[in-house]
């Protein structure tokens, strides 16, 4: 395993400032090509595709069934009526299911990339590793925000779920939804670069994904839940993620509490955005390289050369 | 001279591999190899103590859920608090069961794209014990504590007039839970000797049984209830179980002897499942060419 040293914000490859040409605004453009990996790996093989809609389905139409059977014997709990937490639950159901793509069967994991070698090509193309993360996320919310839309547009048409109370209230949610998204991309972010340190991730990963559900309110509405429960939520990131925009939607939340809840969202994103930057630097200047060998091969990968 | 001493010693390693070992030696051997697979699993430390972890939260979580539920809403289909406690409860211990003792049946789509599956076919092992042997999973003890604690807790809530045929027939509901699971896990995991990417249904199917295996079938309309009970046997994990043991059995739709044999139909079907599996072992496509 050689050491080799790689420039953590362009990448090794990546070609210096006084060389950048035209030539380099049309690569950077195309750079953004990458964004379609994700949906072309999930169309080669249409099974995949047709299991997500099958799975999908079969999920969301138990989930009605289920908050249908709880409030058979009442009208109202927490505030909710049955058609507002019944909304509530499939859009959380829609929220899990095109949040993110799984990328396992592709093999184009952090944790994989880190554990095959492949994160030195990440280092050496001519697009800064952050930057390509950047875009393979956005490719992947492109493509959950597609699924995610038809299903709105069917379960609304259907009337299996309530339009929003008003069209400002659709707009706030709207917004909360996209700052909400920003702060998941920001933590998602964060929780890949742990493998710089940890080599394997896999049970942070889930964790996360599991904390991160129960907290935004994705498995069950928050309004249910103890008031030291949401009060203690309210300081963390994950509620402006769902519970907010969907509390916004429903009507739970008045329109004029939006300016707060957008507030505090945007201090999250920028807290996130700088300790982000912070660890992007740190982890690319010690990213471990996993395969190959050559004389000074200390059986633990290489390591790169912090270049500051 | 060379070719007849050869001769003698493959014949001799044959007689060996031959050789059914004990019951005794089977188990020194899932020791050693679990043993191994701990050692290796606690070779990334955070990983490892995350993964301890992760089975608690990850039932803590589906715990939450129906116990938010069940605090909300008077009762479900029927069922009163406690009852509903007893069907989470039940499927909560044989889910952790079946954790420990068959979940790496649903990673093998990922043990086949890792080229580790052509070394199993090649050694003298059944297949099948060596695909739940191929790695130690560290969330069992998790899954395993949440489980008991959840049950133990249930049985202090309910009074049920327990008789030592009612704690049979628990730990019998249990067991057959824990089968029904790895059944369907391994039906499924024939997709994955022939197809990369199904570790998605299998975790779908993982998540849906963790969801949906803890309420009444019942309150479901009669197409679905069906369709959980004799397509994707979710009602056999603990439903149909709990219904004997509570006094349900009217709202499950089914007949006495069936609801009351679901421990038995689960030990079939595992057995059925598995039979399958072997004979499908033939469709098994090598990632490596």
């Amino acid at each position: 395993m050689s050491e080799v040293a790689l420039n953590p914000m362009t990448g090794s490859g990546a070609p210096q400032a006084p060389l950048r040409t035209l030539a380099d605004g049309r690569q950077s453009r195309r750079a953004w090509r990458a964004a379609r990996v994700t949906v072309l790996s999930e169309f080669y093989e249409w099974g995949r595709v047709a299991s997500t809609l099958g799975m999908l389905v079969i999920r969301a139409a138990l989930t009605y069934w289920l908050w249908q059977a709880l409030y058979a014997t009442t009208k109202s709990s927490a505030g909710l009526d049955s058609r507002q937490a019944t909304t509530y639950a499939l859009l959380g159901v829609f929220y899990v299911a095109f949040r993110a793509v799984n990328r396992w069967a592709a093999r184009d994991n952090m944790v994989q990339h880190m554990l095959e070698g492949t994160i030195a090509y990440w280092f050496l193309r001519p697009v800064s590793p952050r930057r390509f993360y950047c875009i393979k996320a956005c490719g992947d919310l492109g493509y959950g925000a597609c699924w995610g839309a038809i299903a709105y547009i069917v379960c609304l048409t259907t009337g299996v779920i309530a339009p929003p109370v008003s069209a400002r209230a659709g707009l706030a949610a709207l917004a909360c939804m996209a700052l909400g998204l920003v702060t998941l991309y920001y933590l998602r972010l964060l929780i890949d670069l742990a493998c710089f340190w940890t080599v394997v991730n896999n049970q942070l990963v889930i964790m996360y994904e599991i904390v991160q559900n129960v907290l935004a309110g994705a498995l069950v509405p928050l309004w249910f839940f103890p008031a030291w429960f949401a009060a203690f939520d309210r300081l963390l990131p994950f509620q402006g993620t769902l519970n907010v925009p969907l509390s916004l939607y429903i009507g739970r939340t008045p329109v004029n509490q939006f300016a707060g809840a957008l507030e505090v969202q945007a201090l999250w994103i920028a807290i996130l955005a700088v300790l982000s930057t912070l660890v992007w630097r740190r982890a690319s200047a010690r990213v471990t390289v996993l395969g190959g060998s050559d004389d000074h091969d200390d059986g633990r990968g290489s390591r790169t050369r912090d270049p500051r | 001279m060379t070719t007849t001493m050869d001769a003698g010693r493959a014949r001799g390693i044959r007689a060996d591999l031959d050789r059914k070992p004990g019951l005794r030696e089977q188990a020194a051997l899932y020791y050693r190899i679990s043993r191994l697979n701990l050692k290796a699993q606690t070779a990334y430390h955070g990983e490892f103590v995350l993964g301890l972890l992760f089975g608690l939260v990850w039932q803590g979580s589906m715990v939450l859920f129906a116990g938010v539920l069940l605090l909300r809403f008077p009762g479900l289909g029927g069922w009163k608090q406690g009852d509903v406690l007893l069907i989470a409860s039940m499927r909560l211990v044989s889910h952790s069961l079946y954790v420990a003792c068959f979940s790496n049946i649903a990673m093998l789509s990922m043990t086949v794209q890792e080229g580790r599956m052509d070394g199993f076919l090649l050694r003298p092992m059944p297949v099948y014990r060596q695909v739940l042997l191929s790695r130690f999973q560290v969330n069992s003890f998790g899954d395993l504590l949440a489980g008991a604690g959840i049950f133990v807790l249930a049985l202090f809530r309910l009074d049920l007039g327990w008789t030592p045929l009612k704690a049979v027939y628990v730990v019998c509901g249990i067991l057959g839970g824990t089968l029904v699971e790895a059944g369907v896990q391994t039906l499924l995991a024939i997709g994955a000797l022939r197809f990369t990417g199904l570790f998605t249904w299998t975790s779908w199917v993982d998540q849906t049984i963790s969801t949906f295996g803890n309420y009444p079938l019942n309150v479901l309309p009669s197409p679905a209830k069906d369709a959980l009970t004799f397509v994707f046997p979710v009602a056999f994990i603990a439903y149909l179980p709990a219904a004997i043991v509570t006094g349900h059995t009217a709202t499950t739709g089914l007949p006495l002897w069936l609801t009351a044999a679901a421990p038995l139909l689960g030990l079939g079907f595992f057995l059925l499942a598995k039979a399958v599996w072997y004979r499908s072992l033939r469709l098994y496509q090598s990632v490596g060419g």
